[in-house]
């Protein structure tokens, strides 16, 4: 065999499987301490038994894919060896802390060590490096997103994960999650409703005035380097200043802590990216087709519903995917004005030094935030197929 | 596509918008709107008060861990909240009377906390007897090997040359009221190199860097009540002489709330009567230490001291 053969082919593919190689190897894939504030021992890979051997065959065929010629097929393996790994390893991890929970007080807990973190997340890489390669439809890669989800859903349901830390918080904590994740979802449309309702027309206006553009957009560029902290801190004396001047607004919701400061403060991020995609979504479209469309009798708002929307449309979803992912992540702050919403639960784990707790709140954001991002690409792949 | 902004949409997100605002003003005007802060105590405090109102039939709005201190009181002074749980020894900061010694006495710092926000139309009921002031907790290593009980001795050891390495906050290490309250009354003084200033404001921080002995910590700036202490395998340091402000969690309600529901008076003075620093102690215990839930807690608490039934 010549050296050329085994030459890497797949470079981003060999780099995540060598970096969840050294977190299987190197770094410590469990942590086992008596109780939620103490960081434990680490333990390595050992003490994964049997299961951890399933992982480390994914992370072998994985790392040999990184080395086979690119096709169709070694992107499936690659697929299904990074996803196997992925939840392999979250599993592995379940098991071993029932055992590790046997004859054990209730207080201790069991952690991934940051080699399993380092594990899934580069899995998790790979299967969407290896997907993209694939260049498949829409809804094939729903498809895949929502195998992957099941691969880690199921386990849990069956129970198989109820020993580790992560998933004792959520057991502890199970209705306030409920409400928290609820609430989250609550702030964010909160707030997109009002982006939406003055984004869009503040757009229109500022594609049709070039000089109303300019100042707009610096000063909503502005705003974004406004730290979110101060920015809800900012809010509150204001607001509370009006709920005391007008009592009555105060049975509208209007006051210094709460949801109405937060929906102001994200709405006010919110509305760069929609206003910008906007712009330049009305921008792109060309003039010779507006000329045409001028040219067959159609009255401006006809022109404007029948052709300049839809083909502005892609690139305002662009603005709204990034809208949404941005609104979802800045409504965590809003927790510390009161506001609730996952946050709340990242703060509480904050103060109470409970770094499981931190994640039960952070991690859910970060799904919500990718759900949201994938959903907004697909819609707008299939618009794309459409106006194309 | 040009659906997406045609006139019913626009309806439809109006519609929408407007039951929005119209579900904030939904909660009636009568709820007593509880609030607290952001620790595992106030969340434990602030759940036995909504609990204990619900219990007796007065309808409350959730507004626990709503910020720190100085949201939560901006909230009260404005209406957003009405009632949460504060600590006496907090007077001396929102009043800027920190110099008092009356502060540093449960009794006349309750009285004086009374009488000042009185005049603002605040009140406080019964205070818990129990205090949840700064506190000096030390690796129980140390403490057995160098025979530490009191901050007397812990002065004692450090003026000896004891090593020793405190992990607090910046405003533990600067407030007046708190170090060097204790250096001045105590006598000993710690240099730069034996406090290690970690950022958060909460003691489990500080208690796990000594547990762990991070960076070679062996000392800890705690609360009073905390619950972690013992289970961090830690000794709390009596402060003997008294050189700290008293800080005993009471309740504080708005004049007009308490004039709508007189009965919280005496509905909340037994419960918060029976809440001494041993009982907060376990209590905070299963919340920060066991994980759990701290509106089941305060919910098993009520029951088994027969509060509510």
């Amino acid at each position: 065999m010549s050296l050329r053969a085994i030459a890497v082919r797949q470079p981003t593919l060999i780099l995540l499987a060598a970096a969840s190689w050294a977190g299987l190897l190197a770094l410590p894939v469990l942590r086992h301490a008596p109780n939620r504030l103490l960081s434990g021992h680490a333990l390595g890979l050992h003490s994964l038994g049997w299961p951890g051997a399933f992982a480390i065959a994914a992370a072998l065929v994985l790392l040999g894919t990184a080395f086979l010629k690119p096709s169709r097929q070694s992107a499936w393996i690659a697929l299904v060896a990074a996803a196997a790994l992925s939840i392999g390893i979250t599993v592995a991890s379940g098991f071993a802390a029932i055992t590790l929970a046997i004859g054990e007080s209730d207080t201790a807990r069991t952690s991934f060590g940051s080699g399993t973190w380092l594990v899934i997340i580069t899995g998790l890489l790979a299967e969407a490096e290896a997907t993209r390669r694939l260049a498949l439809k829409p809804w094939a890669r729903l498809l895949i997103v929502l195998a992957t989800v099941a691969g880690f859903a199921i386990p849990a349901l069956l129970g198989w994960l109820d020993q580790l830390a992560l998933l004792r918080e959520w057991q502890a904590k199970q209705e306030t999650f409920s409400i928290a994740f609820w609430q989250h979802g609550e702030i964010v449309l909160s707030a997109l409703i009002p982006t939406l309702l003055i984004g869009l027309p503040l757009g229109f206006f500022a594609h049709r005035s070039a000089r109303f553009q300019k100042p707009l957009l610096a000063g909503l560029s502005l705003i974004q380097t406004i730290p979110s902290i101060a920015m809800f801190g900012l809010l509150m004396a204001p607001l509370t200043a009006l709920g005391e001047a007008a009592p009555w607004l105060r049975d509208f919701g209007i006051c210094g802590v709460g949801l109405t400061p937060a929906i102001i403060a994200l709405t006010l991020y919110a509305l760069l990216p929609v206003v910008r995609n906007t712009v330049s979504g009305l921008d792109s479209v060309p003039f010779a087709i507006l000329d045409a469309a001028r040219g067959q009798g159609l009255t401006p708002t006809q022109i404007f519903f029948q052709v300049e929307a839809p083909l502005a449309a892609p690139v305002l979803l662009a603005g709204l995917r990034i809208t949404v992912v941005q609104t979802i992540g800045l409504t965590a702050v809003a927790a510390l004005i009161g506001a609730g919403g996952l946050g709340a639960i990242m703060f509480q784990g904050l103060f109470a030094n409970a770094n499981d707790l931190i994640l039960l709140g952070a991690i859910p954001i970060v799904l919500l935030a990718v759900a949201a991002d994938i959903l907004f690409r697909l819609a707008a792949d299939s618009l794309r197929k459409r106006t194309s | 596509m040009s659906r997406l902004f045609n006139r019913r949409t626009l309806l439809v997100a109006v519609a929408a918008s407007s039951l929005a605002l119209s579900s904030l003003s939904a909660f009636a005007a009568d709820a007593v709107k509880v609030g607290s802060k952001l620790d595992p105590e106030a969340s434990l405090l602030g759940n036995i008060i909504v609990q204990v109102l619900n219990a007796n039939g007065i309808a409350t709005e959730n507004k626990l861990q709503l910020g720190a201190t100085k949201i939560v009181r901006t909230a009260l002074q404005s209406g957003e909240i009405d009632i949460y749980p504060e600590y006496t020894g907090n007077g001396a900061f929102f009043h800027n009377v920190d110099s008092d010694p009356a502060w540093k006495n449960l009794d006349a710092g309750y009285k004086k906390i009374k009488e000042l926000d009185g005049k603002d139309k605040l009140i406080w009921l019964a205070a818990a007897p129990a205090n949840n002031t700064w506190a000096i907790a030390v690796r129980k290593d140390v403490a057995d090997a160098n025979k530490l009980k009191t901050i007397d001795d812990f002065a004692k050891w450090v003026n000896g040359g004891g090593k020793v390495k405190l992990a607090g906050s910046a405003e533990f290490v600067e407030s007046p009221a708190a170090l060097p309250a204790f250096q001045s009354t105590y006598g000993f003084k710690l240099s730069g190199d034996q406090i290690v200033v970690l950022a958060g404001g909460d003691t489990s921080v500080f208690e796990k860097a000594a547990a762990e002995g991070t960076s070679g910590v062996n000392a800890a700036v705690a609360y009073g009540t905390d619950g972690a202490i013992a289970a961090l395998g830690l000794v709390s340091l009596e402060d003997s002489k008294g050189a700290q402000i008293v800080y005993a969690p009471a309740p504080v309600i708005r004049e007009e709330a308490l004039a709508k529901h007189p009965e919280i008076e005496k509905l909340l003075a037994p419960v918060f009567a029976s809440l001494d620093a041993p009982t907060l102690q376990k209590l905070n215990g299963e919340i920060s230490v066991d994980g759990k839930d701290a509106k089941a807690v305060a919910a098993a608490f009520l029951k088994e001291k027969g509060f509510v039934k």
